[in-house]
């Protein structure tokens, strides 16, 4: 019996209550007091979330207790924080004490209640933002312009009587930008603000903090824009800048001033000249012009036309006269050289008008005066490297002016001989009699060159003086280039081959091919390669000609050592020094004689490496 | 010779040192405000106020930094909070519990309550260094901070007995103050019991911290600033 009761009553229990589920009612679910909140640390409020209302009206109150009392009370206030809300008043709010505050709550099926929360307003107090936020442009006459802002502290706080002490905070922005840029301000309640990007408008935004408390929210955003002609320049910025590039700038100078060299060639690398072998490139640094009518070429490359350009010859004359006749063209009649006689004096300074030039202009082309040779220069160059080998070509070069080019034998000594000569020269008569008519040559033709002497120093001549002795030795240079002048057309008369006469007499002219000079100076020539130098050989006779064919030394850079060529005769060598003797030149065959040279014609193109230049010191010596 | 240039080297090392020591002593409040026994000091009331203003400042930061340490580290989910209901013994001195009754209360009283106060924890500022450092892994965030608030105490003590000569001069003070008799639950053997004890000391430091902090601040407002700071 009592069983079956219990049984059905907890069968209409179980009943009652599925069918209060199958309608959805509930007892209310548990709320949850989430914040409780003190804006001025006077009054409080605490905030609910309720729970699942179970379908049914739900009511919530809240109920609470404090610390050391026993009783508990009722939230005085349910709709100043709004709904689902508690605001303590300031009767109801004791600082430095605990509540125990319970939320309930109650529907037709139930209630429930909240975890009981335990709150002391010390530690809840979050004011208000600040308010009456305003912003000013100040632009004093005197100083630079800034943005003003000011604003108060939340109207709750009692920031007068020192309840709370409040720090502000500010941050604005250009409206554009992303992010913002906060200032601390401390306890004050404005703020200036000094460097700010015109035309844009700029938002700004302030909150607070108390002394112990949390911080509030951002207060609205307020805006000004900025006008376009607000000069809000940043002197720090500019001077910042201007270090900066300073810096910049003085490191890559000094870099520059290190390294400026090689950078340079790093970006700009130097063209490598061509090379040709035994060809200097410095010589090409005058016009190309004169280099090539220096060389006796018309074109360079050299073609066929020009034939025998390139060689000079010393034309021996083997017959009494001694003289010295330049190895000169045919073609160049209007040579103000006139050979008009054969002089017996010897050092008539006869010479091939280009002789022992380098520089003459010869191939097919009637060429100036010998008072316009280019040889002597040539000559001095010619000369310059068996004097100095390793001094700088500077000065000679410098004096040139580029009118001529420059030839130096550089290391080397196997320069060329530029003396063209057409292939249909006879050079005849002609013959370097002794080193003082070479040297007569050469001063004749320095003469004759004196035009273009004119503005080379001393220097070209004697490259070991000093530029500063240039300016005299050009005043002495002149005063020889007059003298030379004068002996020039003595000598030029003598100068010119004569043409058929030597050619009748019984001893051939022979001629020499200067092979090359050597470092010391010594002239190695070479017989011309044809019947002339067996005929040479046939004909040299100890007592009539000896023939000193090979310059082995220049003593005293005027003195030419002259050996007799052992290929060209069987003779011993018989070395004779060539005197620095006046005109007079001594018929002794032994002494000073320059033997018989073989001339070979050549082709009129350089001749590399084996013809040398004369040094023509031992000509340009001054003849007085 | 050494010896000239080692006393020479040892005099300007000490000159640096006080130098230093001068620059640093400008942090709080360790410069005493009048040398003792200088006679006819006066610093301005508003100097000592400010000062004082910033000792209590200090130490109620202190003071709750330390009860954050502690709850965070021993006190989750032990509950302690339900239990350190009206457990400070300071909670016998009645002082102000809200903005108006503070407000009420003449300055000269309110002194008077703020030195109870401070009389009341030297005695358990003192126990708390000495237990804390006998905590099993004493965390040195808790102790340094005991250390600092102990010493601060002392200071602020001071100041504020000037400030009452200043103030109130010549009225000799009834020393109130209340006695602590916590230190046994701060031995307990229990480790719950004394975890605890720490709790509450701390919780009740941290309030009478603020306390005094926020009194300071209202007197300072109404004596030096007339209630318009």
């Amino acid at each position: 019996m009592k069983e079956n009761v219990a049984s059905t009553v907890v069968f209409i229990l179980l009943l009652f209550l599925n069918t209060n589920l199958l309608n959805g009612q509930s007892p209310p679910g548990k709320p949850e007091i989430f914040k409780c909140r003190s804006p001025e640390k006077e009054t409080f409020t605490c905030w609910w979330k309720p729970g699942a209302d179970g379908g049914l009206p739900t009511n919530y109150t809240l109920t609470y207790h404090k610390e050391g009392e026993t009783f508990t009370h009722e939230c005085p206030d349910y709709k100043t924080s709004g709904p689902n809300s508690c605001y303590f008043n300031k009767k109801h709010t004791s600082i430095w004490t605990i509540y125990i505050i319970t939320v309930n709550a109650t529907n037709q099926m139930g209630s429930s209640s909240s975890d009981p929360r335990y709150v002391d307003v010390t530690y809840i107090v979050e004011p208000d933002p600040p308010v009456n936020l305003t912003l000013e442009l100040k632009q004093p006459e005197d100083r630079k312009p800034y943005l003003w802002i000011k604003w108060f502290p939340p109207t709750l706080v009692d920031v007068r009587s020192g309840w709370l002490t409040l720090q502000y905070e500010i941050r604005l922005k250009p409206e554009k930008a992303a992010e913002w840029e906060t200032h601390f301000a401390g306890q004050q309640t404005q703020f200036k603000i000094l460097s700010l990007y015109p035309g844009q408008k700029y938002l700004v935004q302030v909150h607070c903090k108390p002394d112990h408390g949390f911080w509030s929210e951002w207060s609205p955003e307020s805006s000004i824009p900025i006008p376009n002609d607000f000069s809000m320049t940043d002197a720090t910025v500019w001077i910042f800048v201007a270090v900066l590039s300073a810096v910049i700038c003085l490191i890559m100078v000094w870099a520059v001033a290190l390294k400026g060299y090689s950078m340079v060639t790093c970006i700009l690398p130097p063209v490598p000249g061509p090379k040709i072998k035994g060809f200097d490139t410095h010589l090409l640094e005058g016009k190309s012009e004169e280099l090539l009518s220096a060389l006796g070429c018309q074109d360079f490359p050299p073609t066929s036309d020009c034939e025998d350009l390139l060689v000079e010859f010393l034309e021996v004359d083997d017959s009494g006269d001694q003289q010295l006749v330049p190895a000169h063209s045919k073609e160049h009649p209007g040579q103000s050289v006139k050979p008009t006689h054969s002089d017996p004096d010897s050092d008539s300074g006869r010479g091939s008008c280009d002789s022992p030039s380098l520089l003459s202009e010869k191939c097919d082309e009637p060429r100036a005066n010998p008072s316009k040779f280019h040889t002597p220069e040539g000559l001095e160059k010619a000369e310059k490297p068996e004097t100095n080998v390793t001094q700088p070509q500077g000065p000679q070069s410098t004096s040139v002016e580029g009118k001529i080019p420059s030839f130096h034998a550089s290391g080397s000594q196997s320069s060329t001989w530029p003396l063209l000569q057409p292939p249909s020269l006879h050079y005849s008569r002609s013959s370097y009699h002794s080193v003082a008519e070479v040297r007569k040559l050469g001063l004749g033709t320095a003469g004759a060159a004196s035009t273009l002497l004119d503005k080379t120093d001393t220097r070209a001549l004697k490259p070991s003086q000093t530029i500063e002795t240039g300016g005299e030795g050009k005043a002495a240079e002149h005063r020889e280039s007059e003298s030379f002048r004068s002996k020039t057309d003595q000598d030029a008369a003598r100068l010119l081959p004569q043409d058929k006469t030597p050619l009748t007499s019984a001893k051939p002219l022979e001629y020499v091919e200067i092979h090359k000079v050597s470092k010391d100076g010594a002239l190695a020539l070479l017989p011309k390669q044809n019947e002339n130098s067996s005929r040479a050989e046939k004909t040299s006779t100890p007592e009539t000609s000896k023939e000193y064919s090979k310059v082995s030394r220049v003593m005293d850079s005027d003195i030419l050592v002259l050996v007799q060529d052992r290929r060209a005769q069987n003779l011993a060598p018989f070395e004779e020094p060539a005197k620095e003797a006046p005109p007079s030149l001594p018929q002794n065959p032994a002494a000073v004689d320059l033997a018989s040279f073989p001339v070979a014609p050549s082709n009129c193109r350089l001749q590399l490496g084996g013809l040398d230049y004369l040094h023509p010191t031992g000509f340009m010596h001054p003849f007085q | 010779m050494d010896n000239k240039g080692s006393s020479q080297k040892g005099s300007l090392l000490l000159l640096l040192l006080l130098v230093s020591n001068l620059l640093l002593c400008k942090s709080v409040a360790s410069l005493p405000i009048c040398p003792s026994g200088a006679v006819n000091c006066q610093v301005s009331l508003r100097d000592l106020f400010d000062r004082a203003v910033i000792l209590s400042h200090y130490i109620h930061n202190l003071s709750s930094e330390m009860f954050n340490e502690f709850d965070k580290r021993y006190a989750q989910g032990r509950g302690f909070i339900t239990k350190a209901i009206n457990s400070c013994h300071t909670s016998s001195l009645s002082t102000p519990e809200d903005k108006e009754q503070a407000q009420q209360v003449h300055h000269e009283v309110l002194l008077s309550m703020i030195l109870g106060v401070l009389r009341s924890w030297n005695d358990p500022l003192y126990h708390l260094v000495t237990e804390v450092r006998g905590m099993q892994e004493a965390p040195d965030a808790i102790l340094s901070r005991a250390i600092e608030i102990e010493e601060q105490n002392k200071r602020l003590l001071e100041g504020m007995e000037k400030i009452v000569g200043q103030v109130h001069p010549g009225v000799k003070e009834n020393e109130v103050y209340s006695v602590w008799s916590g230190l046994p639950s701060l031995q307990m053997a229990d480790e719950d019991t004394r975890l605890f004890a720490f709790y509450n000391l701390l919780h009740c430091l941290r309030r009478d911290s603020h306390k005094i902090d926020s009194y300071l601040k209202l007197l300072k407002c109404r004596i030096v600033y007339d209630s318009n700071c």
